[in-house]
Order: C-alpha cells, then sequence, then structure tokens
C-alpha cells in the first residue's frame, strides 16, 4: 500500500468487483468506474484504496451468527 | 464492507481527511437478524463498532438519505445513545432521547417550491443543528441517488440536490468533528446517474474542481 496517506488526502474505497455486479437490484450501475475517476486520481488530494473481504469477526460485531449462512443462501 | 471499515477506521484517526466508499451490496436493511433490500450486512455499525473497538472513536452521527428508511441502521442503535441516526424517509418520528430522528421528505408532486429546494431545506434545517449539539467523533453520510429523479425512489431531486448535501454535510462536518466525513454509497440503479454524482461530489469532498 505504500506510506501512509496524508490527513490531507481524501480515500476512495472500491473494487473491480463492484462494476461487475454492484448493488444486486441494478447490476452494473458502476459500470464506468473507475475510469469515470481517472481525472480525479490524478491529484495528489486523492487517493483509491482497494476494499479487502470483511471476516466472519467483524460481520459478528452486529449480526446474529445465523445471519451469515441465510445470506450465503440468498439466491440474489 | 471491507472498504467501509477500513475507510471510517482511517478517517477517525486522522490518516485521511475525509474518505467515499463504493459498495458491492447495500447495508441500511440489514439489522441484527434480518436483511432484505438487496441488503446483506450493515456496513456502517460494523465499521463503528470495529472503530470503537480500536478505540479510534465513540459517538457518531449519521445522514441517510437514501429513499427508504434505514430499519436496519435503526435496529442496530436504537438502544445507543451514542449513536445520531437521522433518516429522511416516509415516516416522522423522534426517540425520547433525540438521537434517532426520522424525517418525512417532501412529497416532490406537491405544489411550491422545487423537490431539491424543499429536500434541502428539509435536511438543512434538522441536520446540521443536532449533529452540532451531538458532537460526534465522525459523521457518516449514507448517500443514495435512488432519489433522483427517474430512478426507483424518485423524489423529484436533480444533480444540484446531491452536490447541495454534499456541501452542507462537509460544511457540518467542518464545525462538528473536524471535517471527519464518511460518505457511503447507498441505493440508485441508473448508471448514468452514478456516472454524474459520484466524481462531482469526491471532488467536493477533496476540495479540487469537478472533472
Amino acid at each position: 500500500m505504500g506510506a501512509e496517506p496524508s490527513r490531507e488526502v481524501t480515500g476512495i474505497f472500491y473494487h473491480p468487483s463492484f462494476s461487475r455486479r454492484s448493488y444486486l437490484t441494478t447490476g452494473r450501475r458502476l459500470a464506468d468506474f473507475p475510469a469515470a475517476l481517472d481525472p480525479l486520481l490524478r491529484r495528489p488530494e486523492v487517493r483509491l484504496f482497494q476494499c479487502v473481504p470483511a471476516t466472519d469477526e467483524l460481520i459478528l460485531l452486529a449480526h446474529d451468527p445465523r445471519l451469515i449462512p441465510q445470506v450465503e443462501a440468498d439466491p440474489l | 464492507m471491507g472498504g467501509v471499515v477500513e475507510a471510517m477506521g482511517r478517517v477517525a484517526a486522522g490518516q485521511l481527511r475525509n474518505a467515499f466508499c463504493f459498495i458491492g451490496a447495500g447495508g441500511h436493511h440489514a439489522g441484527r437478524n434480518f436483511f432484505g433490500g438487496y441488503c446483506c450486512f450493515n456496513d456502517v455499525v460494523i465499521a463503528l463498532r470495529q472503530a470503537r473497538r480500536a478505540g479510534r472513536l465513540r459517538r457518531v452521527a449519521i445522514l441517510d438519505t437514501d429513499a427508504h428508511h434505514g430499519d436496519g441502521t435503526r435496529d442496530l442503535v436504537q438502544d445507543d445513545p451514542e449513536v445520531l441516526h437521522v433518516c429522511v424517509c416516509d415516516s416522522e418520528y423522534a426517540s425520547a432521547d433525540g438521537t434517532k430522528l426520522d424525517l418525512a421528505a417532501p412529497d416532490p408532486w406537491s405544489a411550491g417550491e422545487s423537490p431539491d429546494r424543499a429536500y434541502l431545506t428539509l435536511v438543512r434545517s434538522a441536520f446540521p443543528v443536532q449533529a452540532e449539539r451531538f458532537r460526534p467523533d465522525l459523521i457518516v453520510w449514507y448517500f443514495g441517488f435512488d432519489t433522483h429523479r427517474g430512478d426507483y425512489g424518485d423524489r423529484g431531486l436533480t444533480t444540484g440536490a446531491f452536490l447541495g448535501l454534499a456541501d452542507l454535510l462537509l460544511e457540518t462536518a467542518g464545525a462538528a468533528c473536524g471535517g471527519k466525513l464518511l460518505v457511503v454509497l447507498g441505493g440508485g440503479s441508473r448508471t448514468d446517474l452514478a456516472t454524474t454524482l459520484i466524481p462531482p461530489i469526491i471532488a467536493r469532498l477533496a476540495g479540487v474542481p469537478a472533472p
């Protein structure tokens, strides 16, 4: 990831999979990204981060353990 | 969801000025033991609990301007007095302690001022004063663009309303919590709207000209 970002930087958190199938109602609403951000990403005030997957441990900070298999089994 | 967790941690720690989070699935309709509305897990609440666990913040103010009520988020923070949750939706509600508020969005088809102006007036009348009084460590804007004219949660809004909301949130975060603002993408279906709306909002966050 390189050097720590400056507190003067705006972070953009994104993953390429979001542009292939983002938000389950709509498919490819983010199809134009990240290309649509190119002019911004050339600026030093902006930095792109690639999202990492969440762990079950994180999910359990808010959710009942039984929710995880229910989400996994959802056909959407 | 992992991106929202990392983004909130970095903004809370002062490693980033602010942040914009794209998402793969929604979050605000996911409660402790239910999910729906194309939301799986509640990214915002998970992120705030992780940030608390890391000692990076305690108090968070959330403004939800997605078209539909953030019922999952409300379920998870209902008994948490250190979360201000203001949701612009279809109903009016105020909890006894004043930290959970629902604001009925204006009817865009009623006579009177423009939908953009009416919506911004409503939010401006309620959120900044509540947030500044609450003194959060960080503000989250749950940003759905489904309220845009022609999208599935149509409130008659146009681009100006969303840019106005971005300016209002930046101003409020500047006054309430040193500018610590996290924008999390919510609903909205149209590719053309995402492409038109998101880059200028990020430009505002960064304080640079819109592309």
